[in-house]
């Protein structure tokens, strides 16, 4: 892109600009910048004007919304940087007109996203809003550096709502007050994150509604996933639809207090923390909201040289704190919108990673296996795995940090997680677990000073599972929980005799699109190519606590990529998008064409991360748990394996397929996956997971095999069998049944003779049936075929008696009889039926194995009993195969599912002949092994021959 | 192939066989003075083991726990690990043990006074369960058996043996026994091969020494087998030469694998006809059939299940090698034929058989289980 180019020499200036504003010294002064960006709307009159003419003439169109901000941002980047003025504003430009015309044309905008402002009745929505999209990726793929511009125009842009601050308090009181009914708890603070108080993915769409419909304000669905805090949706909203009013009516605006701060504080009005706090550079502040000062992380326990927060502030190097204010603006490029992060983001990454930075120093801890370990996230599910597989391979004892209130409510949700997943909860595990009500995300892990002291002091390990995977929000949404928390206990286990941290990364931070290798020791992803918060926030974690190791902390970072559902019990996460992948691969029968797919089962990943924890030898590396990855053809041969024929399609074109289909026929269970396929972020993290390459885990391996665990083997059909199961059980995934196309059938006629229970047979009866499987799954797991057909019996009616439901089982109870004997049970048909008049019956049929010659015959001929519904059997007789109609109908005469290749219709077809052959033979020979051994009993058995006795 | 030993001169080839029927100690952790031997003997004179667990309150519900085929009641008294008898005293119960005539602390296995599993459904648990009563009155008894001691157990309860119990757990296998074909091939092969030359398989390759008759049968134990431990071979690999596996081997602490010669003794071949017999009819099944001393005991235990008048919880890890999904198939059997008892089903996932109750983990995984239903009854 032409902007790339551009903006390196643009930026050059800008930069500079900026770095001189930080140090407080040389460039131009506050002031002077302040007059420049005063004039600067003035100094562009066209654009401007056209946005007002929109404004105030009916003010329904996108434009409106592009137009406010963006041309004078573009000025503001001109005056700023002043020596590149012309390439600066070029680069803005290219934007800015993009979005105004297109939308002024009703035509949908580029950016993904923009296109719901188009509705837009009466508000106008500032550009600042467009950006906050995520939409300005678009010619921003340099790195942190090149973004100095931008502290100046955010300065101009947010400064002017800053006036009317008093009306954010109250805008932000409302919004959290709507947003109230969608958390759990039934109230949201102005300053807690929707998500982080319980609010959902639905609730979050809800929200928006609510607040378009009773506030009439107007807010992205992405922009709430990005920052979902109200104040920061009530000051985004501020700013955007008040910008031109505001911003012309703030001539004065408070910035000047910015003076020797970094800008974002200034931007803070009265809601920030002293200036200096924390020197975030929070993005957001750009729009006059309150930087998120990592309220998690407390200062206090910083080294010696940083004690007071206040002081801190010039002791980080922060050259990139006025970018983050400046890029806020830009709109969507034209070209590929969500390629890159949102610099905001960027920008709030920086200054997390900063934090590392105030970490105490440390020595190596004993090379001892723990004997009491700090887990946070006992109740996620790899948290709840790990919890029992720590308890079962150590001695140790586990506190677990729960998010309660107090300890009882702490204990029960532990029990009830554990419960959940499967796993036992009794007071044998009661007795070696310590529930401590906290919450990962509050300074001291929300534990009073004392328990954190007797913490610190008392446990020799803390690992650190906890994290909030949503792949839907955004880093600053995010971040408080999957960064700042892992930095916390960073700080815990730096606090006190010094302990190991074991940190459960993810594969996540490789998620680029098009990065070459994922191993233990590979550089992770470029950051700024990261777009999903979730991504972000691990990367982030990872590389912070890299830089704790810088401290002496011995770090191990562990990295799962999929966490499949648990080989045995099937336990697995029914919100986790592989869950929902493997779902909707079995319901549409498709699959993506992916790459590989980095999924290891919970068992295996909790277990090795356990022998990890266990291991002395083991502490300090980077682990990659991902097991062996499953390629297409290994998951295309699977389902297959379980009768489920996919076709194989191209990303694109199966996302489109895939939300068509869920949108046309939703599945109240998947619907998190239908908001994943429409998010353009999380979008791209699909994208980025399923064109990786494989990961690799050669420490892992090692490690498996030193410690003598069960070595990494594929997830495949088998192991996922159960988990499937239970995602078939909980509504997500979808097993064949009777109503679907049969995957494969054959028809069945016998003829014999009925008469009543105890007299002769002497009435002609016979059948006509048709024996199906939906897939082979039902044959193998519940031994079962499908029946339907007629029955002619002139005993019961004149007129042939239709099948309603019927099952035939094959070897029921396995074979055993069902009186003391020898007549084993071969196959079992159960039929009801229907007459003409409308009267029901049941048919009740046995095949017995027995140790007679007749064997070809006892696989033909079925015992039946037919009776009245409810009543007991009135007829009885013996019904059979005739010989020549066998081999005809039953082999010959398969039909195989008509969708099916040729090739998949002959492996049905045999696959169903071998083993039905094969329990068949099993059956037979049952009563014949029992005569045999009846003859052995016979043999002279000696006095056993061993001498001293 | 098994090689004859009789003309060999210059040195002995046969070990020691123990011949007294004195009880070897059980080991524990416990204080010695709350651990008290029985003196018990069979109607038929067998001399047998019962211990009772003093808890220091006299009220408590008493739980008696059946050990599995060549095991002992060491299997619930390890001190390695958490064990069943601590987790049943620290939960409020007493403990009773109870030593049947095929564990390894007594000398049957070994010395060919043979018998049958109608012996041990006919005297030694009707019998122990009698002398209990007669200890604790009216207080609830709830019995907790593994392997052929549940086995056992099910053909009592059926003939109408010891009536009236307050639950009973049974791990393993219940009253539809069932083996791979492959296991059953083999001990029908092995045991048919052998029975003129041996009478047991031994399992403490210790005792046996390098030179023996026994060494083939360690040798093809040891076919493929991950573990060195000759031991652990003959019975993680092999079950005594039956091609099953009888644990997880990841789930045995490393004091406990090292303990398996002490806490699973030799296997007698000449039991084998009868355990065929209830395989085969994948039922448990009276060996006597002209005896009439065993007509108390039902021709076939499941078709007597109707006489079960306790409740009934049936455990079984998910990888028992042994008994496959037997409990499994006894659940489904009896929720199909005998819908009115109490009956419950449940599995144990990634535990194989023995492990169950050796396993380090087993009293976080297994023990919780048993507390649960024990409680909801007691």
């Amino acid at each position: 892109m032409r902007e790339v180019n551009e903006d390196a020499a643009a930026h050059a200036g800008q930069r500079a600009t900026g770095e001189a504003i930080e140090r407080g010294d040389g460039g131009p002064s506050v002031e002077a910048l302040l007059a420049r960006i005063r004039q600067a709307p003035t100094a562009t009159p066209t654009p401007t004007a056209t946005g007002t003419d929109r404004k105030s003439g009916v003010g329904t169109d996108a434009g409106a919304r592009a137009d406010t901000s963006t041309p004078r941002v573009g000025e503001d980047a001109d005056a700023d940087a002043g020596k590149t003025a012309v390439p600066s504003g070029a680069v803005v430009d290219v934007g800015a007109p993009a979005v105004s015309s297109g939308a002024g044309a009703d035509v949908a905008p580029p950016g993904a996203g923009t296109d719901l402002y188009a509705n837009a009745p009466t508000v106008p929505f500032g550009a600042g809003a467009g950006a906050g999209t995520g939409v300005g990726g678009g010619g921003d793929t340099g790195t942190g550096t090149d973004r100095g511009a931008g502290a100046l125009p955010a300065l101009a842009v947010s400064a002017a709502p800053a006036a009317p601050a008093p009306d954010a308090d109250g805008l932000a009181a409302v919004v959290a007050a709507a947003a109230g009914p969608f958390v759990p708890g039934g109230q949201l603070s102005p300053d807690t994150d929707f998500f982080d108080a319980g609010g959902t993915s639905v609730g979050a769409v809800e929200l928006v509604a609510a607040l378009e419909d009773e506030l009439g304000m107007e807010i992205d669905l992405d922009e709430v996933f990005a920052d979902a805090r109200p104040r920061s949706l009530a000051l985004r909203w501020l700013v955007t639809a008040g910008a031109t009013a505001a911003l012309s009516a703030a001539g004065a605006p408070a910035t000047p207090t910015a003076a020797g701060t970094p800008a974002p504080a200034a931007d803070t009005i009265g809601t920030a923390p002293a200036p200096g706090t924390f020197p975030f550079p929070v993005p957001a502040a750009a729009h006059g909201f309150s930087p998120a000062p990592a309220p998690g992380f407390r200062p206090a326990l910083a080294p010696a040289s940083s004690p007071a927060p206040a002081t801190d502030t010039p002791s980080i190097p922060s050259p990139r704190i006025p970018s983050g204010a400046t890029v806020t603006a830009r709109t969507t490029g034209a070209g590929t919108p969500y390629a890159t992060a949102r610099p905001e983001d960027l920008d709030q990454i920086l200054a997390d990673l900063s934090l590392a930075d105030r970490l105490p120093w440390t020595g190596s801890p004993e090379p001892l296996p723990p004997r009491r370990i700090l887990l946070t996230g006992a109740t996620g599910f790899l948290g709840s795995h790990l919890l029992l597989d720590l308890l079962r391979h150590s001695d140790a004892h586990v506190h677990c940090l729960v998010r309660a209130a107090d300890e009882e409510a702490a204990t029960a949700r532990l029990g009830e997680a554990l419960k959940s997943h499967r796993l036992p909860w009794s007071s044998e595990i009661r007795r070696r677990v310590t529930v401590l009500p906290g919450d990962i995300r509050r300074p001291h892990l929300g534990l009073s000073d004392d328990v954190w002291n007797k913490l610190a002091h008392e446990v020799d390990s803390v690992v650190g599972v906890a994290a909030a995977v949503d792949f839907l929000r955004g880093y600053q949404s995010l971040r408080q929980s999957n960064v700042i928390g892992a930095l916390t206990l960073a700080e815990l286990a730096a606090t006190g005799p010094p302990k190991p941290l074991h940190h459960i990364s993810s594969i996540a931070v490789f998620n680029e699109v098009g990065i070459a290798s994922m191993g233990e020791d590979d550089p992770l992803a470029h950051v700024d190519r990261l777009v999903a918060g979730y991504d972000q926030t691990k990367w982030a974690a990872e590389v912070a606590l890299r830089r704790a190791r810088d401290h002496g902390l011995i770090v191990t970072a562990m990295r799962p990529g999929g966490i499949g559902g648990h080989t045995r019990t099937g336990a697995h996460n029914p919100q986790d998008l592989s869950s929902g992948l493997i779902s909707a691969f079995g319901r549409f029968r498709t699959v993506p064409a992916f790459h590989c797919l980095n999924a290891a089962p919970v068992d295996w990943v909790s277990r090795v991360a356990a022998g990890v924890i266990c291991e002395p030898d083991a502490w300090g590396f980077d682990y990659n748990l991902t097991g062996v990855p499953n390629t297409l053809d290994d998951v295309v041969r699977d389902m297959a394996y379980g009768g489920m024929h996919v076709r194989v399609q191209d990303w694109d074109e199966w996302r489109t397929d895939a939300l068509a289909r869920l949108e046309a026929d939703p599945v109240p269970e998947l619907g998190f996956l239908t908001r994943v396929l429409r998010s353009p972020t999380a979008l791209k993290l699909c994208e980025a997971t399923l064109k990786g390459p494989a990961a690799t885990g050669e420490r892992t391996a090692a490690l498996v095999e030193a410690l003598g665990l069960r070595p990494a083997a594929r997830y495949d059909a088998q192991a996922q069998l159960r988990t499937f199961e239970r995602l078939a059980r909980d509504g997500l995934a979808r097993l064949p049944d009777k109503g679907d196309q049969p995957y494969l059938w054959f028809s069945e006629t016998t003829e014999g003779d009925v008469g009543p229970v105890g007299g002769g047979a002497d009435t002609p009866c016979s059948m006509a049936l048709t024996l199906s499987i939906a897939s082979m799954y039902q044959l193998v797991k519940e031994r079962r075929v499908d029946v339907g057909g007629e029955l002619v019996c002139a005993a019961a009616h004149p007129a042939p008696l239709l099948v309603e439901h019927g099952d035939v089982w094959i070897r029921p109870e396995e074979g055993i009889p069902q009186r003391h004997g020898m007549r084993h049970q071969l196959l079992r048909y159960r039929l009801t039926l229907r007459d003409a008049d409308g009267g029901r019956w049941w048919l009740e049929g046995h095949k017995y194995a027995r140790a007679r010659r007749d064997v070809w015959r006892q696989t033909r001929a079925l015992n039946v009993e037919i009776g009245r519904e409810g009543e007991p059997a009135s007829f009885a007789g013996e019904l059979v195969v005739p010989a020549d109609s066998y081999v005809r109908d039953q082999i010959d005469g398969i039909k195989v599912d008509p969708r099916l290749t040729g090739r998949e219709k002959r492996v049905a077809k045999l696959t169903w002949l071998a083993w039905f052959g094969a329990e068949m033979g099993r059956g037979l020979l049952g009563p014949f092994t029992r005569a045999a051994a009846d003859l052995l009993d016979l043999r002279r058995t000696r006095t056993p021959s061993e001498r001293p006795r | 192939m098994i090689f004859r030993t009789t003309n060999s001169r210059t040195r002995p080839t046969i070990r020691k066989v123990r011949t007294g029927t004195a009880l070897r100690p059980l080991r524990h952790r416990l204080d010695p003075a709350r651990v008290e031997e029985i003196p018990f003997r069979a109607g038929d004179g067998v001399r047998l083991g019962l211990t009772r667990i003093d808890s220091g309150e006299q009220d408590r519900p008493a739980v008696l726990l059946l050990h599995g085929h060549t095991a002992s009641a060491d299997m619930f008294l390890l001190p390695e690990t958490r064990n069943l008898v601590d987790v049943l005293l620290d939960d409020g119960y007493e403990p009773w043990l109870l030593d049947w005539r095929g564990s390894c602390r007594l000398p049957y296995n070994e010395t060919g006074q043979r018998y049958t599993y109608d012996d041990v459904a006919l005297y030694d648990i009707p019998e122990a369960v009698s002398r209990i009563r007669e200890r604790i009155g009216d207080r609830p008894l709830f019995v907790v058996a593994h392997c052929i001691g549940s086995l056992t157990l099910s053909l009592s309860m059926t003939a109408g043996l010891v009536p009236g119990l307050a639950g009973v757990v049974s791990q393993g296998v219940f009253l539809t026994p069932k083996l791979a074909g492959r296991t059953s091939l083999r001990m029908t092969v092995a045991g048919e091969l052998l029975k003129n030359r041996i009478d047991h398989i031994p399992v403490d390759f210790r005792k046996v020494g390098l030179r023996s008759k026994y060494t083939p049968l360690f040798a093809l134990a040891s076919r493929g087998a991950g573990c060195p431990d000759p031991t652990c071979q003959i019975l993680h690999n092999s079950a005594w030469g039956s091609g099953a596996s009888l644990f997880l081997h990841e789930n045995l602490s490393e004091a406990t694998h090292d303990r398996l010669a002490e806490l699973l003794g030799p296997a007698p071949l000449w039991i084998l006809p009868h355990l065929r017999r209830i395989e085969l009819a994948r039922s448990v099944v009276r060996w006597h059939d002209t005896d009439h001393r065993y007509r108390a005991l039902p021709p076939n235990a499941l078709d007597a299940a109707a006489r079960i008048d306790t409740p009934v919880l049936l455990l079984a890890g998910s990888e028992n090698g042994l008994w496959l999904d037997s409990q499994r198939l006894c659940h489904e059997v009896l929720a199909h034929r005998q819908p009115q008892l109490d009956v419950s089903y449940t599995e144990i996932p990634a535990y194989g058989h023995l492990d169950t109750f050796l396993g380090r983990g087993a009293a976080l995984d297994v023990f919780g289980h048993i507390l649960e239903f024990l409680a909801e009854r007691r």
